[in-house]
Order: C-alpha cells, then structure tokens, then sequence
C-alpha cells in the first residue's frame, strides 16, 4: 500500500511539483527498500553497501548544490527526502545528510575549482563517500579548543591528532577534517589512503545501528598543498556545514516520528482491551492527539525554515530552535508510542524502539539539545553562558 | 528515427478509499491519483525501447489538469514530448470518444510503435488499444508480458494457459501491456529537475456524441458481519461451513 504522511495542515498544498515528486521518489524507495530491510542491518551493525548506491542513482546526495553533479533543487525538496529518509531510519538520513552536507557542501562553498571538480561528481553519485572530522575525544560541545593540528612542511601539509564519533568514517573515501593551522582552524580534504591516517570503527553501540560511526586517527599524516580549504577560516566553516545538517534534522525527526505515531495509531485501533480497542479509550486518545500537533507543528517548522533558507534569510538561532523542538518532539512521540504499544512496543516488529534509540543520537549531534538552548538564551538575553570561570 | 508513442492514464491510487455521492465516484474524495499501473509497463517497454534504438518518446494522456501529473512523471524517466488531450466541456467519454480523441493525436505523431496498457486500472474495460489499433488501421497484440526491444526487431511475448507465443510485429502497431515481475525504474532528482522544465502540450479533438451515459455508480454491496467461532468443539462447524457454504476447501 502506498504511504501516505501525515500532512493535517494540508502541507501539500504549500509545495511544488517537482518537491512533491522528489519526496515520493524517496518515500517510494525507502518503502520497497528501507523498511523491510532495516532490523537486519540494525541487528548486523552494517549500513548496506547498495544503499549508497541507490541514494547516489535517485541524485539526493548533495541535491540542493549547483553544479558538479549536483541537482540545484530547492532546500525544501532536500528537507522532504530528509523527513522519507528519516521515516525509514535515521542512520539513512545520516548518511545523506553527512555526505551532502558536512562533506560535499564545504567543498562546494570552501573549496577551489580543482576540488571541486575533483570530489563533487563522484559524491554525487555515491562513487565515493565523504566523513566530517569536527569532534574530538576531549572537545565535543565546544570544538574550538580541538588539538587536532595541522603543521605546514613546505610541500606539504603534516595532520597529527584524533577524531571521534565520525559518521561514515571507515567506509569514507574523502574525509573533511577540521584542523588548527598556526592556531586556526583550516578545513583539508584527507584521502583514505594517505599516509598516516586510519579509522577504526567504533562498536557497541545502542543507537544508530545502520549507520558507521569511526574514529579518524592521524599520526603524522601527511597531505598534498592542495587539500586545504581555501576560502574559509576558523569556526565559521564547520558551523557553517553544521547549520546544513541540522536543516535536514529538523524534517528527519519529522520523519521518524510519523513513524511511530503510525504504528501507535495502527496498533491502538486494533489492540483490545477492556472490551474495546484502546484507541477508544480518552487516555490513549490524548496521546494520539499530542502526536499529532507535535508532528503538525514541527512540518510547519520545517517547512519555514525551509522557505528561509531558499530565500536566503534563514538565521542560525532559527535552525537552532527547529532542530531542538523536532528532535525533542520526535522523542516525546517515540516514548509515548512505545507506551501505547505495551510490550510489543519493545520487539523489533515495530519501529518504535529503534527510532527511540536512534533520537538519542541525534539529539545530541549537531550541537546538543542544551547547546541550542544556550544559542537560544544568548540570542534571548545577550549574554553567553557556554563558558564560566569557576 | 524510430518513433514511440505511449497512452498514458490517470486513475485513482489503487489502494484509495472509492466513495460515491449522489450516484457519482466523488473525485474530489481521492487524494492520491497515479498511472494505471499497467500503462507503467508500457513505459518502461517504451523507455527500453529508447535506450536500444535512440528512439523519441511521446506521452499522450486524456484527461483533466491533473493529469499533468502523469506526463511529469514520465518525463522525470526521460519522456520527451508531451501531450494532454482535454476539452473543459468534456466529462465521461464513452470508449468510441476516448479512442478517437488518442487517434487524433496519435495520427499527428506518426509513431511507429504505440504502446498501452492492456486495459485502465479504474474502469478495466480494455477497449482502448484495440479500438485505437482499428482507428488508425493497424495490428494489435495485447497482454504482453515479456519482450526484447534491443534488436532490430523487437519481439514481444503473450503468456497463454497454453504456452507463450512470441510474436514479431512489423510497425507501425499498436501493442498492450500485462503486468510482469519487471522492475520498474524509478525516476531520479536530475530526471525530476528535467521534468520541471518540460512543457505540456494541451489540445482538443473532435470526439462525436457520446453513445453511453453514466445512470449511476454504486459502492459495492456492504461484506456481511464476521463469524467468530471459539473452542475446539466448534471445529466440525467451521469445517462444514467453509466446505458447504464459503466453498472454499
Ligand atoms: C552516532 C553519532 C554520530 C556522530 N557523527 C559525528 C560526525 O560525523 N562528525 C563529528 O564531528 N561529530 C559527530 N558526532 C559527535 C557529536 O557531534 C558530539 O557527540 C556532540 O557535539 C556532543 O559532544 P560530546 O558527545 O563530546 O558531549 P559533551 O560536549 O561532552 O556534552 C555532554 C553534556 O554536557 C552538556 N554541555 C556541554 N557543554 C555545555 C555547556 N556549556 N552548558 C550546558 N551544558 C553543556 C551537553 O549538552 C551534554 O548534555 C556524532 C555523535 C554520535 C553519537
């Protein structure tokens, strides 16, 4: 049967055709592909190979770029395939979303002509696949004081340090790292054969499971010149991906939680108790009607900002806000199904507990649930609270 | 250079919930219309065909402005040429103005290779391809389930309960498809990008009267209630009445 998405606001009407068919190429594939094949690869612990492949044939890898490959459609239909994504699981929408806009969007903004003809195209298509090394073991919530360094020996360029918690780290062909050069951070393009540089996945995990979470080491590695980011400097660069990639959130969590208010909606109607499906009783009714403001409300969110950032006139407390919200929401929405499922609500015939367990991710990369609200209170009161003296 | 037209419906989502007010499907009640899905093995054939011969596609539907939908779709699969047959004043065709209006059309294109689906996914009359076939002179083959199009002569396969029979038309003709286990091929951003910019075609023809007029449409007859059955001493029961009275074993 085909999926229909919650869409109580009439959502559809505010889109454009080719918005529209870009959302039901998504939501068609992760359907026939995602959905019956993602407890498997949760279970494995694999991102599966054709996946890559397929997102690179549909063309959503670093769709809202120009030129080199990429699509030029609008930050909205790039939002849609995020939400589809996200619905089938959010280690696919990490993978689109670390590939299109942590890896492939800085080369594109930041980086020369060479580069980019070099690395976009075979992005695009998923030929090869790209990483963002931002966090370190020691400085996650604040990556400015990162001691990854990069040490300029005339011919080249000399990478010592280690990164943690990078998504597509070990399949990654390209990895973006960020790096202090003379006490500022730089942005280079690291091949996975270079000398010097490795990245070990990192296992036992609880969350995220289809999705490959690596270590990024660098002892003494050594690149070309010419694999610096030329046009960008300090944390401007990372954030500036960073804003990107939590667009893509704010629709993903929609996603992942439209998930689990179906399934909560599917199994309320037919689970009996007392007599009567529980969907008849007021308790689970109030849960069901959260659901769905939270999830109307959080579209609406989404598709603001959306409007904004193809506008041009988006601004990061805007991003910041949505992220949250949805993150939060979808959270509140995953809970609050498992809930109505009662125990079936912890088997993996559902979706719920994955989807639970991926949030917890996802709440906390891209900036934290409370980094944004200290971006929130700052934009609020003037004041930053990210730093104290003690 | 090899031309192919292909006939292209609009019909409700297969799984939509049908409704009927005042005698008539309500269409403002459907929310999802998609191609009948026996027109999309017609473009994959078609879309096959192109691939093999460099051949030039165009699509051709009958319907309202929604039906653009259709064209847009297929040109997302690299279709290049498309039209949409539509008169306002136009409301339930009967099969002699449907297939007169296509063959106006399709007299137009001069298409060497017409491809259809074996009938429409609402009204599963099956009329159109033959009746189109006659129009314009030509053969028909219809349920076609398998063919090879990478050759110079295309050839194309029926399934009967009998055995297959494998046939090898000379153009220009008419040829309708059956469903098949082919997979069908899903468009992609830079398709949908394409399809944004192509432009639709809108024209009219001269259809006649209608011979046929719609009395009513009727929902089908409510499914009586389910029986339930509980405990094993209800075995032979149930036993009988799915032998006697459901004929089922
Ligand atoms: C599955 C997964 C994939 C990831 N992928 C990537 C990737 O591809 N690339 C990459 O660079 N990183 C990635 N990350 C890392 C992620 O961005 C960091 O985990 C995140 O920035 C938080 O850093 P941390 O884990 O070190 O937590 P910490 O910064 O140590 O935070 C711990 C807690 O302290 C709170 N906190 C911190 N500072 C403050 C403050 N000033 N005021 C109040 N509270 C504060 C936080 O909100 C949080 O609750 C990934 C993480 C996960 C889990």
């Amino acid at each position: 049967m085909t999926y229909e998405g919650v869409d109580f606001y009439d959502i559809e009407s505010e889109l454009t055709d080719e918005e529209k068919m870009v959302r039901d190429m998504a939501r068609d594939w992760v359907e026939a592909e995602v959905v019956p094949n993602i407890e498997q690869a949760c279970r494995d612990g694999v991102f599966p190979d054709e996946w890559r492949v397929a997102l690179g044939e549909m063309g959503v890898l670093g769709m809202a770029l120009d030129g080199y490959g990429c699509a030029g459609m609008s930050y909205v239909a790039y939002g849609l395939v995020c939400q589809e994504l996200e619905r089938g699981d959010s280690g696919v929408r990490s993978f689109a979303s670390v590939q299109g806009s942590l890896a492939m969007y800085p080369i594109h903004d930041f980086g020369s002509e060479e580069q980019k003809q070099k690395y976009l195209p075979k992005m695009a298509s998923g030929e090869w696949v790209g990483c963002f090394g931002l966090t370190e073991p020691d400085y996650g919530s604040n990556p400015g004081d990162m001691i990854t360094k990069a040490v300029d020996e005339g011919d080249d360029y000399v990478l010592n340090g280690a990164k943690m918690w990078i998504t597509n780290g070990t399949i990654a062909d390209v990895a973006i790292v960020w790096a202090k050069l003379d006490g500022v951070i730089r942005g280079f393009i690291v091949e996975k054969d270079d000398p010097g540089f490795s990245a070990p996945e990192m296992t036992g995990k609880h969350s995220l499971r289809a999705s490959v979470t690596s270590e990024l080491v660098f002892q003494d590695c050594k690149i070309p010149k010419d694999r610096i980011l030329p046009h960008v400097e300090g944390l401007k660069g990372p954030f500036s991906c960073l804003n990107n990639a939590r667009y893509g959130i704010c629709w993903g969590a929609v996603g992942a939680a439209q998930s689990c208010f179906h399934s909560a909606k599917e199994y309320a109607l037919s689970r009996i108790q007392f007599g009567n499906p529980i969907a008849a009783f007021q308790l689970v009714q109030n849960k069901l009607a959260w659901m769905l403001r939270e999830i109307t409300k959080g579209q609406l969110l989404a598709l603001s900002l959306g409007r904004k950032k193809d506008a041009g006139t988006w601004t990061p407390e805007q991003i910041s806000l949505a992220k949250m919200n949805n993150v939060d929401m979808a959270l509140e929405i995953a809970r609050m199904a498992r809930d109505i499922h009662g125990a079936n609500g912890i088997l993996d015939e559902y979706p719920i507990m994955r989807h639970m367990a991926n949030l917890e991710s996802v709440k906390t990369y891209e900036g934290t649930h409370d980094i944004h609200n200290l971006i929130l209170g700052r934009h609020i009161t003037g004041i930053q609270s990210f730093t104290r003296e003690l | 250079m090899v031309t192919i037209a292909v006939l292209l419906k609009q019909v409700p989502d297969t799984t939509a919930r049908i409704t009927v007010s005042d005698g008539r499907v309500d269409e403002t009640a459907i929310s999802t219309w998609v191609t009948s899905p026996y027109d999309e093995y017609a473009l994959e054939v078609a879309i096959q065909h192109k691939e093999a011969s460099g051949a030039s596609i165009t699509a051709i539907t009958l319907g309202p402005p929604r039906a653009d939908k259709v064209l847009k779709d297929a040109a997302a699969l690299g279709v290049e040429n498309l039209v949409r047959v539509w008169d306002d004043a136009w409301e339930s065709l009967d099969s002699n103005q449907v297939q007169a209006a296509l063959s106006t059309i399709l007299e137009g294109v001069e298409a060497d290779w017409i491809y259809c689906g074996k009938q429409s996914a609402d009204r599963n009359q099956g009329s159109t391809g033959p009746g189109v076939a006659e129009r314009l002179g030509m053969a028909c083959i219809v349920e076609i389930s398998d063919w090879d199009v990478t050759g110079a002569q295309p050839s194309f396969t029926r399934a009967t309960s009998s055995g297959n029979e494998r046939l090898a038309p000379t153009p220009p003709i008419v040829l309708t498809f059956t469903k098949t286990e082919t997979e069908l091929r899903r468009p992609n951003v830079r398709g949908i990008m394409a399809a944004k910019k192509a432009n639709i075609e809108v024209v009219s023809a001269d259809i006649g009267d209608a011979q046929v007029q719609v009395v009513a449409h009727n929902p089908p007859a409510q499914k009586p209630e389910g029986r339930k059955f509980e405990g094993a001493e209800s075995v032979p029961e149930v036993v009988g009445l799915l032998r006697d009275e459901a004929k089922v074993i």
